[in-house]
């Protein structure tokens, strides 16, 4: 999963990167109001975790734009700013959640996980599929109750496929939401990813749809 | 005595006591007058009576129109016999003179009038205590009623003095029942216009209380908001410590931990700072080389500077003294030294200069520079750079935003004006402060 954290302040933006990235996700980071306005029409992400005093733009005018643009990407608010008012200005805005800092990394990993689940239409955290069950906080993988191991990114591609089975993935927009910023692709990562996960849970589990791209077997 | 109404009860007592005696004493002395007048005309008119009347017919008890009078009567021969006395006087004088005259006995002062007929001379006298006791008499009474009312007035005062003094009374309990948190203005309306001008100053003092107690409150709520953020940053840093899997991650979490405690702590210590610099009656002035601080501050500043390979020194210095308080004008030194040092990229120059300007002719005392070839801070934000907590937009490192509100705060103090402006040669920033002739 890919989250754009906008954040202006060196230290707490650094910490949210490295211990998000320890979370499995892929976490791309800008420090300014107007770098995150630009890199959202651009670029895929799942969710933004928006702080709010942001040089050159404002954070509350960064979401009631990105809102204006019909965009649904869920959008998690952290801020110092406190006040019940704030909260609600914040929410009003368009945010999907709220958290005053300081925070806990923990409880900010509930929450986007949480949002990501909401986003996808599920009620239970679990995501399950031919017997196949991923359990996204705790990074676990059973195949018909049998723990499968898996590296990070595989484990990533499988929740991204799994998120919603028969939706087809072309290589790019795999890539996009696998690799953030700055890490290096090789050409060929997406089907060396693919062959590992049929490794681990069968062969005919994710299929390849010529010339467009890879699902899950529909059930 | 220091209630109003007891002293203007002493005040006004005491006058009424002294406009009374003197009145009393000026009645005493026309009584007198009056007196002497009165019994003159009857010791005269007694004498010329006696003087028609042969001296067989005297009786040895004279009728006396009034016995208060206290007249005595001689009656001598021609040859100086003294044929008859009408009351044994012994000190009476034993010759007259014709006519009035007064004398002093053993037994007082005497007033006589001596008339001679064709074959006796006759004498009246009389004490003078007589008239002088009419005279106390008649002042007495007329000063009774005075006396008499006396405690009436004392009591009047009281209540009169209580009835002006109402309004101070209300405006004390006023004040005493106040919540220490309420520094509206007290109500000037009603009041004695001797009050009015206390009130203002109160009301005054309670305005620019408040707006000290505003300042303070707001200070406060800023500087919890401030420090959220490098708590934040701690927390966040404890979480990413704790999710570290191997060696190499934990060592570089506990790097990034001990820049976050860092950074925690230079925010406390620059509020502390500020806090030390904010306005103070008991504020240090002494006549300071400016040039021997600048010096001393640029010394221990180099060490930061060497770390980011930047060339810090003095590029000029003259002497130059200033007034006031060494600590505090290190402070500001510091402080400007090491936002240069700070915002300069590595390998950059900061110079330190100290002018003296306080020669004939100018209007300023000692000027400080420091100029470095950093990026510089745009016009627009000059003025907002002074404001507590503000940071230029894409400040990195972050400071405490606190660094020109200190400066500010203590040039201030000092009298001194402080200046940002872009150095024509480097287009880093260049700041002045100009310091008042010292």
């Amino acid at each position: 999963m890919r989250l754009l954290l906008v954040e202006d302040d060196a230290m707490i933006g650094e910490a949210l990167r490295t211990g998000l990235r320890r979370d499995g996700f892929v976490v791309d980071w800008v420090r300014d109001g107007d770098a995150a306005d630009q890199v959202l029409r651009t670029e895929p992400f799942d969710l933004v975790l928006l702080d709010l005093g942001l040089p050159r733009k404002d954070g509350l005018q960064l979401l009631k734009s990105l809102r204006a643009r019909n965009e649904m990407l869920p959008v998690l608010i952290i801020t110092a700013r406190d006040a019940v008012s704030d909260r609600v200005q914040g929410l009003d805005a368009g945010a999907d959640d709220y958290l005053v800092k300081p925070f806990d990394l923990d409880e900010l990993a509930a929450r986007i996980r949480a949002l990501l689940r909401r986003k996808s239409g599920r009620t239970v955290p679990e995501v399950e599929h031919l017997g196949v069950t991923l359990d996204p906080a705790a990074h676990r993988v059973t195949k018909d109750g049998r723990e499968v191991t898996l590296s990070p990114k595989e484990f990533a591609l499988l929740h991204l496929l799994m998120e919603r089975p028969g939706n087809i993935l072309s290589r790019t927009q795999i890539e996009e939401r696998l690799y953030g910023w700055g890490e290096e692709v090789e050409s060929n990562a997406v089907e060396v990813h693919i062959h590992g996960l049929r490794r681990k849970l069968g062969s005919d589990f994710i299929v390849n749809v010529r010339g467009v791209g890879y699902r899950v077997r529909p059930a | 005595m220091n209630s109003v109404r007891a002293r203007l009860l002493a005040w006004l007592l005491g006058g009424v006591l002294f406009v009374g005696a003197v009145g009393g004493w000026f009645v005493y002395r026309n009584a007198l007058v009056e007196a002497d007048l009165f019994f003159d005309y009857h010791l005269r008119q007694t004498a010329l009576l006696l003087s028609d009347q042969p001296v067989e017919y005297l009786s040895p008890e004279i009728p006396q129109t009034n016995a208060d009078y206290d007249f005595v009567v001689q009656v001598w021969t021609l040859d100086g016999v003294r044929v008859y006395l009408s009351r044994p006087h012994a000190v009476l004088p034993a010759i007259t003179t014709l006519g009035f005259s007064t004398a002093t006995t053993s037994e007082g002062r005497w007033r006589m009038f001596g008339v001679q007929a064709p074959t006796k001379v006759i004498q009246v006298a009389q004490p003078m205590r007589v008239r002088e006791r009419q005279a106390v008499e008649l002042a007495l009474r007329t000063l009774t009623p005075f006396v008499l009312l006396m405690p009436m007035l004392v009591i009047f005062i009281w209540f009169a003095v209580g009835h002006a003094l109402e309004p101070v009374r209300r405006l004390t309990s006023l004040v005493q029942s106040r919540k220490v948190t309420a520094l509206d203005p007290l109500p000037a309306e009603n009041l004695p216009g001797e009050v009015q001008p206390l009130v203002g100053a109160l009301n005054d003092l309670l305005g620019r209380l408040g707006a000290a107690l505003e300042r303070e409150r707001g200070f406060l709520a800023d500087a919890a908001h401030e420090l959220r953020t490098p708590l934040t940053a701690l927390y966040l840093q404890m979480g990413t410590l704790a999710r570290a899997t191997n060696e190499a991650e934990r060592a570089d979490a506990m790097e990034k931990l001990s820049e976050g405690v860092q950074r925690a702590i230079r925010l406390v210590e620059q509020l502390l700072s500020l806090a030390r610099q904010e306005p103070r009656a008991d504020m240090v002035r002494k006549r300071l080389r400016f040039d021997d601080l600048a010096r001393e501050v640029v010394a221990e500043m180099v060490p930061l500077a060497d770390a980011r390979k930047i060339d810090l020194g003095i590029s000029a210095s003259q002497p130059a003294y200033v007034l006031g308080d060494p600590d505090a004008l290190r402070t500001l030194i510091r402080n400007l030294v090491d936002n240069a040092v700070r915002y300069t990229p590595v390998g950059g120059t900061v110079d330190v200069a100290v002018q003296d300007a306080d020669a004939p002719g100018t209007s300023h005392g000692a000027i400080l520079r420091v100029i470095d070839t950093g990026p510089g801070i745009p016009p627009d934000e000059r003025k907002r750079v002074f404001d507590r907590f503000y940071r230029p937009p894409g400040t990195t490192p972050p400071g405490s935003g606190l660094g020109m509100a200190i400066v500010k705060t203590i040039a201030d103090a000092h009298g001194a004006t402080v200046v940002l402006d872009s150095d024509p040669t480097t287009h880093g920033l260049a700041v002045t402060v100009s310091f008042p002739l010292s």
